[in-house]
């Protein structure tokens, strides 16, 4: 029976004491197996899922996109909903399993003494309700206050959840408020009727890692401080490092290791683990290290197992991985993997790809040769509007302020910044998919808006986009050859025989099949659809790619992949590309030169190793720390927690100065920061004098060491 | 909000200039001369052009349409050659026993149709839920006057439980005046109901995906506060359009139904008017029927602003 935990032997000798008296579990789930079914057949979604959390312990449940963690979430709370169902399986709370009660005395436990907070804030809030109705809601339903009594309880909590002025906060709608605000709001939701457990199910996601970074903060601090139990749903390992004391790890709908974080996470056994470790993005890592990343796809079940579920992807797999399932082996601390081959494998690393077959990565290129994109000056404003009607006229919202930088031939420039920061509204003006409303980009050595609109398609050729999505930027009812023939045809290619074959070797070029391009993007993964539309954007061998997020929407063993992909791409190709994103850890990866942006304007720039390792500017600095990292990147850097307030693009003085821990007063409000410049191009607009940010700057230790790279 | 509403009447007052231009002389084109008709066959060309005079129609077609304008500026919609009479009061009349006929019936569909669209999209795949879409096909694939005719013999000739045609006015007690009203109402109802029910079922089924009515369920509220409150109040938004135009739609049906049950409204004023080619009461009806779609349409653009409050803020900030 795979069911029963086996016996196994202790990886170190565990000295056993007298086990502490374990307090009862307040949530206990045992052999969970939840499947879909439609007219397809069944899927299974988990399959003989158990795992308990202890009263005050916050449990992490991690895994990729489909290994079945939301749904485990969404089991426990009575809400699987489009034909999920669970089969089998105990989810014991407080010692009452729920399964058995009616759905009336669920829909009674929710909200009360089980709360939730989901993903995305904007969208879990009701558009036509203000904030403070719905955070009532509860209070009224379960604990019947009356309105009024609601009302100053819900003050009191959203005070308790950190915002500063709850009464306009309760009397807004949703779309007024930030989205920090709006994770705020839910988790006060969620606390109203005092619950012992909290579903978070991946709370902070949605938000920019600045505003994550405090909503983790207070996530950890309210569970410390009303003893919460919370079953933490991440696909983010920094994160779950973070907040979390123990971690159960998803694959495929099956519980592959269970244990204490830092160990789990410093240490992981089974082999998944130790490659969601890997792929991590690091900050502390040099650029152009190659990012270990998990091959394949995740497993899809639709029975039981007949093998271990990952050793299609596993790098150590034999042939009894293949035949035999794995049952849950549990060692005297009492920490589970579901491999046999865990001890055995216990010190050895997920391996590291080919770092024998990958050329040394050529330096980048001499400056000396002209710049492929200048930006000079690039300042876009947004719905302005002169209407003859008086109470129409706008003066519009500033996206972009005054930014000028290059990206030079075969170089790859970073763009960090966070929602607001005007980082996509740059890169569309590179493409001349936006016009400037002052300031001039060139393109190799011409003006974009002009030539475009004189109807130059060769610019248009050289210069490529590929998108977060992957799913919504390839037509479903196209198949992938048909999307990747149609840029072939308007650059004038005429042999569809000629067209077929470079379909095909761009496919094999971003590592698919090309058997691929009779398929449909439904058919491919999340990574194989970015695979194409990468395919698709050289397709008309460009010089020049702007990367728009292209691998925020991916699992890290994805990302990772993708990352690489680029990576080689450039290499060989010598292609430039401006890679925007919000993730810092990634752009550190990837990027020779970096460009801090925030509320439209350039904070700080330059090559990647001195922007990032150590920072110097007050929102490097800030955005940095706010970057959850893994127990072994070294010890924590001091947080810095920014306020929740909107960048003010446009204004006189600093964009960062409604939200800048170090502001010096006054001057930062009023007059534009001047800029700092090094000789290698470092460049830092910010008031305080460079000796003191240069100060400050160590305090990074474990970063500082990797300035000289 | 005010700026928009201003802003929206500003275009309002333009569609109006717009439109009164085109009645004008769309109906200055229709065949036959006014002054020859009013004179009769066999009038003497003195007196036609007499006629003409006195009509002002000698004028050119510009200074025509100013007096014309003029006097409807100043609420004076001019004189019915044939009736002999001024046409507002006619008109108004006319216009009342219509909107009475199109606000009944709009509020039926309102509240019928809507509640058919919940429950089908509550019972999604279930019974009820066939049986609405069932109907709704029914409803959409058979001409409304075959309804009408349908209800009439039914009703009228063969039950003889309502009367098939005219009207009571409510001097006449309540019953008799209502009673006149069942049927073409019905016709109307029926005409629109399905597209409602239809579209309120699809932006329920929606709106029941969503995050915030997941969490609203997480927050464990019982099924009809999730339903009602949170998943209603977002999902009318397209109704409310839609039944506006309906509103428009219904006005333009009034025309059919009126004949079909000799409603004395303005569908058969409208007809009236044309078969007697009396220009005057032509271009007063469709002014006055264009403008009532207008502001029905602009009645929707506010309430929709209303009940969303990106709008109403989105305005309040402009
Ligand atoms: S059982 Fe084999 S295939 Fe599965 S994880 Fe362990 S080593 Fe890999
Ligand atoms: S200029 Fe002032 S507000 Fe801006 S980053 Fe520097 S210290 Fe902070």
């Amino acid at each position: 029976m795979m069911t029963a935990p086996q016996a196994r032997p202790a990886v170190a000798p565990v000295t056993v004491t007298a086990p502490a008296p374990e307090p009862a579990p307040l949530l206990d789930v045992r052999g969970l197996t939840i499947s879909y079914g439609n007219a397809r057949g069944t899927l299974r979604a988990a399959s003989d899922v158990g795992f308990a959390i202890r009263p005050g312990e916050v449990m992490g449940l991690v895994g990729e996109s489909g290994s079945g963690k939301s749904t485990i979430a969404m089991a426990i709370l009575d809400l699987l909903g489009g034909g999920g169902r669970v089969d089998s399986g105990e989810i014991l709370f407080d010692g009452v399993d729920l399964r058995r009660l009616p759905a009336a005395e669920r829909r009674a436990l929710r909200g009360d003494r089980i709360a939730a907070v989901f993903q995305d804030p904007f969208t879990s809030l009701n558009p036509a309700l203000t904030v403070g109705r719905q955070i009532a809601e509860p209070l009224i339903q379960h604990k019947s206050l009356s309105p009024r009594q609601a009302a100053a309880r819900v003050l009191d909590l959203l005070a308790e959840v950190g915002i500063r002025d709850p009464r306009r906060v309760t009397a807004a709608y949703p779309h007024e408020l930030s989205g920090g605000m709006q994770q705020r709001a839910l988790i006060a939701t969620a606390l109203g009727c005092e619950p012992k457990l909290l579903i978070l199910d991946e709370p902070t996601t949605a938000l920019d890692v600045t505003v994550e970074a405090r909503i983790i903060d207070l996530l950890a601090k309210l569970c410390d401080s009303h003893g919460l139990s919370a079953l933490f749903v991440s696909h983010n390992l920094g994160i779950v490092n973070r907040i979390c004391q123990t971690v159960t790890v998803l694959y495929g709908g099956l519980v592959v290791e269970t244990g204490p974080t830092g160990r789990v996470l410093s240490r992981p056994a089974h082999p998944y683990s130790k490659g969601l470790v890997a792929a991590l993005p690091r900050i502390t890592a040099g650029r152009r290290h190659r990012l270990p990343s998990i091959p394949g796809t995740v497993a899809k079940l639709s029975g039981p197992p007949a093998a271990c579920v990952f050793a299609p992807r596993c790098p150590f797999a034999e042939e009894t991985c293949r035949s035999q399932p794995q049952a849950m082996l549990t060692d005297a601390a009492g920490d589970g993997v579901r491999c046999w081959k865990a001890d055995a494998l216990a010190g050895t690393p997920w391996p590291d790809e080919e770092s024998a077959a990958r050329k040394p990565a050529p330096q980048a290129p001499a400056q000396p040769t002209a710049p492929l994109v200048e930006v000079d000056h690039l300042r876009k404003v947004y719905g302005a509007n002169r209407s003859i009607l008086p109470w129409l006229r706008r003066a519009g919202t500033v996206a972009v302020e005054d930014v000028s930088f290059t990206v030079g031939r075969g170089e790859v420039v970073g763009v960090v910044g966070e929602s607001g920061s005007g980082k996509s509204t740059i890169g569309r003006a590179l493409l001349a998919l936006t016009e400037p409303s002052a300031g001039t980009v060139l393109f190799d050595g011409t003006d974009l808006t002009r030539q475009v609109k004189q109807g130059d398609q060769d610019l248009r050729r050289r210069a490529q986009l590929v998108f977060q999505n992957s799913a919504a930027s390839l037509n479903p009812r196209k198949t992938v050859g048909d999307a990747m023939d149609r840029p072939l045809v308007l650059a004038g290619r005429a042999d569809a025989e000629e067209r077929r074959k470079t379909v095909a070797g761009l496919l094999t070029r971003v590592g698919l099949p090309s058997a691929y391009a009779d398929r449909y993007p439904h058919e491919l993964s999340g990574g194989e659809r970015q695979r194409v539309n990468i395919a698709r954007a050289l397709a008309t061998d460009p010089d020049f790619v702007v990367c728009d997020e292209a691998v925020s929407a991916l699992d890290v063993s994805v990302q990772a992949n993708i990352l690489n992909l680029l990576a080689e791409l450039r290499d060989e190709m010598g292609l430039s590309y401006l890679f925007i994103t919000h993730d810092i850890a990634v752009v550190s990866h990837i990027a020779d030169r970096v460009l801090v942006v925030y509320g439209g304007t350039i904070c700080e720039e330059g090559p990647t190793g001195r922007v990032l390792r150590p920072p110097y500017h007050p929102y490097t600095e800030a955005l940095l720390s706010a970057v959850p990292r893994l127990a072994e990147d070294g010890q924590e850097a001091p947080r810095i927690l920014l306020e929740d307030a909107a960048p003010t693009p446009g204004g006189q003085g600093c964009a960062f100065a409604a939200r800048c821990p170090r502001k010096l007063g006054a001057i930062c409000d009023e007059q534009a920061p001047p800029v700092h410049r090094a000789d290698d191009g470092h460049r830092i607009a910010c008031h305080i004098p460079l000796a003191t940010l240069a100060e400050r700057a160590a305090v990074f230790p474990e970063l500082v060491g990797d300035a000289a790279h | 909000m005010l700026a928009y509403t201003l802003t929206r009447l500003v275009y309002l007052a333009l569609v109006l200039a717009v439109m009164s231009v085109l009645i004008f002389l769309v109906t200055q084109a229709m065949p036959g001369d006014v002054a020859s008709m009013i004179a009769g066959q066999f009038a003497s060309k003195e007196v036609v052009d007499a006629i003409a005079v006195k009509l002002g129609l000698d004028q050119p077609l510009v200074v025509q349409y100013g007096q014309w304008a003029a006097g409807i500026l100043r609420g004076d919609l001019g004189r019915s050659l044939v009736l002999e009479q001024p046409i507002a009061p006619i008109l108004m009349e006319a216009l009342a026993r219509s909107l009475v006929l199109a606000v009944v019936a709009l509020a039926v569909v309102a509240v019928v149709g809507i509640g058919l669209g919940v429950l089908a999209a509550v019972q999604r795949g279930k019974l009820t839920d066939q049986l609405v879409s069932g109907i709704s096909y029914l409803g959409i694939a058979v001409p409304d006057f075959f309804w009408a005719i349908v209800l009439v013999l039914i009703f009228g000739s063969y039950m003889k439980l309502l009367p098939t045609g005219g009207y009571a006015p409510i001097a006449d007690g309540f019953l008799p005046w209502a009673s006149h009203l069942v049927l073409p109402v019905i016709t109307l109802v029926l005409m629109l109901l399905a597209r409602i029910a239809r579209l309120t079922r699809s932006s329920m089924i929606d709106v029941l995906q969503t995050n915030y009515v997941k969490f609203a369920r997480a927050k464990g509220m019982p099924e009809s506060v999730v339903i009602l409150r949170h998943a209603l109040k977002n999902a009318l938004l397209p109704t409310i359009t839609v039944l506006a135009i309906d509103f428009g739609l219904i006005l333009g049906g009034v025309v059919v139904i009126e004949t079909i049950f000799s409603y004395p409204g303005m569908g058969r004023l409208l007809l009236f008017a044309i078969q007697r080619h009396d220009l005057p009461l032509i271009q007063a009806t469709i002014l006055v029927v264009s403008a009532a779609y207008c502001l029905a349409n602009l009645t929707a653009d506010l309430l929709y602003a209303y009940v969303n409050p990106k709008i109403r803020h989105g305005m309040k900030a402009a």
